[in-house]
């Protein structure tokens, strides 16, 4: 635990705190809300930041990051309702939200920066009606949903969910109505910009109701060329039973930006959730959080992950699935590649409860190591505490053989385009899980950017 | 506390010079002090450099916590509680096989044991046919011969302390865990091994027919040392129930491979779980290292734990030599209400360093079984490789296994595969067998062995017979 002077943010967050519930207060949210803040940033102040003590934060020593003077953004003051009321301070490059789009993608398309819905985006009035969508400034005034944000055991569980669900600002409420599909992926791209050392702190909410399905695809762009900017983002999806909810999450996120980001799913009866995660980000640090709660029977769960870092970047993935209940299935793939002198991180738990009789888990996680300074830690974890399941995982770490690459190379291809193809390869397990034509173009093209 | 220790430590200095060795009283009082450890080093009149080797020791004890790390509920131990030397006790003598614990006897039966050992291992008096002595003395003239060094610790500080004192802690070093800590300021005995240069070792040492063995008791410390090019294999234990008095037992083993040479040390373990409800029975808690000094040099550590209440041990092996080997292959049931964390930890230094992990944990009725691994790749691990599978067996839906391997690689050449399968004795494969007339115990039997057979092949032919029955026998009951 971190508390002492070392890092300057801890101490202002402590003086802070005060100010920015008043800040919360003005902009008239419940009480439970208030007070669910109060009970979380308690229970932040008693752990502080984590340490490499601190069996989850082991590799990645976090105190390097934190150690820049941050200023706290706070929620916004006077949310007015309707989803036109914010206009972000500073232009926002729009270069950068271009890049995130897809190409020839049919999509619904918002953009938020900082965590902020951009209202120049028109786009969120031609969403169907199926769908409910709210920025968090507005959910948290509406009493119907005040017990989605006051005060939760799961949400404080962890350093960083902790000091979200403290001092979150906004974010976007989504929730899907019983029965609906939406037609068209959602997608949603996070930009993240300052002029001056920020700690940026939004916090989503996505309900997809019994029997509703969606498609969620998440860009994460970022450009802050003279300053430090800390994300620590919350993210909470609930799938009724018999839902379905695809995630895409690619991560493009720029230099000088730190992020966490925490990812809770919770499950019910015969819903199926599948997430890709694509790391491809050039921010100094990445550490994703995915959090499954398996809480009623018959679910399925597919997790994909494909990370890159080159540099002195640092990328960690965390993933914990816990299976409480019977005849659940969830699967995993993850996939690495480290080059010059960057870290890489992965941790997989899966926890088999006693009553969790019937379960199918697996796990894979591979690693390529290309640089002679690159390093990878990884650590599978398997607790089980039922006789009638299947449970298995792999890691590997390894580079590519060398006779494949003369195989290249014999035939006239350069070293470069040879590597970049082994690499595309070995990227290929996980790319072509994604289910739509254009998402799996958009990526295969910033891998192939992101190599060289 | 930890500074109140301190203090006391600082004013017990005082007393230093006015301490008498009572060289006539074979029991330390209780507790742990500077004067327990001076009591026990003046009582095997140890060398000065001993004697602070343990101080340093007791000090590093002082200074750690019991680690929280663990996946299991530490049971608070008292160390002030522990009286930290006592002479050999004699055991209890029966006249004859008739007196012993018939269930002691049925199981011996099961383990095919010869009578004659059944005798020496139940403590009955042996009658002069059996002639353990003459054995143990003709293996004594090999070994002298080879010019093979196999003796007590305290013995081994006598006669060749420069090897002592050379070798001692390089591998554990006296400050490397709590308990480690511990074993170094009050190690009673212990074993020592050395191998001189060149020689092969020609049969298995084992502290069963360990000359001048004696009850060395719960803070064992074993040394052993292949010179280059030896070859040396080591069993510890043995299949027989063990029963101790002493709870905690926390002993070091120190293996040291110099270039070229092979180490391999088995362990049978089979000390005293506890009744059914978890009470009683033996905490293990080993410190177990080997390092691979030279090139070319090898280390095996091969282990079945079926015993004690609390497992707790990762024998591990530095890979410093280039094109050294290390390889662990362990099977660890547990039942009732057994737990056992274990697993191995490869530190590969070198370059072109080779390491193997075979793990097979099986559980049954309350039990946890846990592996816990580490492989590592250093920087210069240039080309290294290791490979590791460790499956589970789940008997039974009380019982929990549970893998953490931890891999780390700073080397983009070195290659690491790691695999683990958690599952159960598959419904059909037992009614298989049920329908070719054997019963489901002896079915349950056979299946297990069949999957620990990669780890009991390590193991010497006449030690592997016996831990295959060993297996069954513990697991009996556990079925149905």
């Amino acid at each position: 635990m971190i508390k002492d002077l070392t890092i300057p943010l801890y101490g202002e967050l402590e003086n802070g705190f005060d100010t920015l519930i008043a800040a919360a207060g003005r902009a008239k949210e419940g009480n439970e809300v208030l007070k669910g803040r109060k009970t979380a940033f308690h229970t932040f102040t008693e752990r502080g930041f984590p340490t490499i003590k601190n069996e989850d934060w082991k590799y990645t020593n976090i105190t390097r990051f934190l150690k820049d003077d941050f200023a706290i953004q706070t929620p916004p003051a006077n949310p007015s309702t309707g989803l036109n009321a914010y206009v972000h301070p500073e232009p926002v490059d729009h270069a950068l939200v271009a890049g995130a789009g897809i190409e020839s993608l049919d999509c619904y398309q918002l953009t938020l920066v900082n965590g902020n819905l951009l209202s120049a985006d028109g786009a969120s009035h031609r969403l169907p009606e199926g769908i409910r969508l709210i920025t968090i400034a507005e959910a948290v005034q509406d009493p119907g949903l005040a017990a989605c944000f006051g005060h939760s055991e799961e949400s404080e569980k962890y350093h960083f969910t902790a000091l979200n669900a403290a001092l979150f600002s906004n974010g976007l409420f989504i929730e899907v109505k019983a029965g609906f599909s939406l037609d068209k992926p959602l997608h949603i791209i996070h930009v993240f910009t300052s002029g001056y050392n920020l700690l940026v702190q939004p916090r989503h909410r996505i309900v997809v109701n019994r029997n509703a399905s969606v498609t969620i695809i998440e860009s994460v762009v970022g450009s802050v060329p003279e300053a430090k900017l800390f994300v620590n983002s919350l993210t909470e999806i609930v799938l009724e039973a018999d839902s379905k909810m695809d995630h895409y999450l690619v991560e493009m996120a720029g230099v000088n930006s730190r992020l966490v980001q925490h990812t809770m799913v919770s499950q019910k009866k015969n819903s199926v959730y599948n997430n890709y995660t694509f790391c491809l980000q050039r921010s100094d640090l990445l550490r994703n959080e995915l959090h499954v709660l398996l809480n009623e029977e018959h679910t399925e769960t597919n997790l994909y992950g494909l990370y890159l870092a080159s540099g002195n970047q640092l990328v960690d993935n965390h993933t914990f699935v816990e299976h409480r209940k019977p005849n659940c299935y969830s699967n995993e793939l993850y996939k690495g590649v480290l080059s010059e002198q960057s870290s890489g991180v992965f941790n997989g738990k899966i926890h088999v409860y006693k009553d969790a009789q019937k379960t199918n888990a697996f796990q894979q996680n591979n690693n390529l190591l290309m640089g002679r300074k690159a390093t990878v830690d990884s650590k599978p974890q398997l607790e089980i505490y039922a006789d009638d399941v299947k449970c298995s995982h792999g890691s590997t770490v390894g580079q590519f053989s060398d006779e494949a690459l003369f195989y290249l190379r014999a035939r006239g291809i350069g070293e470069e385009t040879a590597k970049g193809l082994l690499i595309n390869a070995f990227a290929f397990d996980v790319t072509e899980k994604i289910k739509i034509p254009e998402l799996e173009a958009h990526v295969n093209k910033l891998i192939s950017g992101r190599i060289f | 506390m930890n500074d109140n220790e301190l203090i006391d430590n600082i004013a017990n200095k005082e007393y230093e010079f006015g301490f008498v060795t009572d060289i006539e009283t074979d029991i330390a009082p209780i507790g742990l002090n500077e004067d327990t450890i001076r009591f026990i080093s003046a009582k095997k009149k140890e060398p000065e450099w001993l004697l602070s080797w343990r101080l340093k020791g007791y000090q590093s004890f002082l200074r750690q916590e019991l680690p929280k790390w663990q996946n299991f509920e530490l049971p608070a131990i008292d160390f002030q509680q522990i009286s930290y030397y006592a002479a050999p006790r004699n055991k209890k003598k029966y006249n004859s096989l008739d007196e012993v614990d018939p269930e002691l006897l049925a199981t011996f039966e099961k383990l095919g044991i010869s009578l004659n050992e059944q005798k020496v291992l139940a403590g009955v008096a042996v009658d002069v046919v059996f002639d353990s002595v003459s054995v143990a003395t003709s293996y004594k003239e090999k070994l002298n011969e080879l010019g093979i060094i196999f003796c007590s610790f305290g013995d081994a500080v006598q006669e060749h302390p420069e090897l002592v004192k050379k070798y001692l802690g390089s591998v554990v070093p006296h400050s490397d865990n709590i308990f480690a800590a511990l074993n170094a300021s009050v190690f009673s005995d212990g074993s020592f091994v050395y191998i001189p240069k060149g020689v092969r070792c020609p049969m298995e040492l084992s502290t069963y027919f360990r000359i001048n063995a004696e009850n060395t008791g719960q803070f064992e410390r074993t040394l052993i040392i292949a010179d280059e090019g030896s070859y040396v294999s080591y069993l510890e234990g043995c299949t027989a129930p063990m029963r101790d008095e002493n709870q905690l037992h926390a002993a070091v083993v120190e293996l040291v491979a110099l270039g070229n040479a092979e180490i391999k040390y088995s362990t049978v373990q089979n000390w005293y779980p506890g009744n059914k409800d978890g009470v009683g029975g033996i905490y293990n808690f080993v410190t177990k290292r080997g390092i691979c000094k030279g090139d070319h040099a090898k280390i095996s550590w091969t282990q079945v734990e079926t015993g004690s209440a609390i497992t707790w041990k990762y024998p591990s092996v530095i890979l410093q030599g280039d094109y050294s080997t290390g390889e662990f292959y362990s099977v660890a049931v547990t039942r009732n209400k057994q737990i056992a964390d274990t697993g191995t930890k490869m530190h590969h230094i070198g370059r072109h360093t080779k390491s193997r992990i075979i793990s097979k944990g099986i559980s049954a009725g309350h039990g946890n079984n846990s592996y816990r691994g580490l492989v590592q790749m250093g920087p210069k691990a240039e080309e290294a490789r290791n490979f590791t599978q460790c499956d589970s067996l789940l008997i039974g839906d009380k019982c929990g296994a549970h893998t953490f391997p931890y891999i780390e690689s700073k080397n983009n050449t070195a290659t690491i595969e790691h695999e683990a399968t958690t599952s159960k004795i598959g419904e059909d494969q037992i009614f298989y067998l049920n329908q070719r007339g054997i019963d489901s115990e002896k079915a349950v039997a056979l299946i297990v062995n069949g999957y620990a057979r990669e780890v009991l092949n390590q193991l010497p032919m006449e030690f592997a017979v016996e831990a295959q029955k060993l297996l069954s026998i513990t697991l009996e009951g556990s079925v149905g």
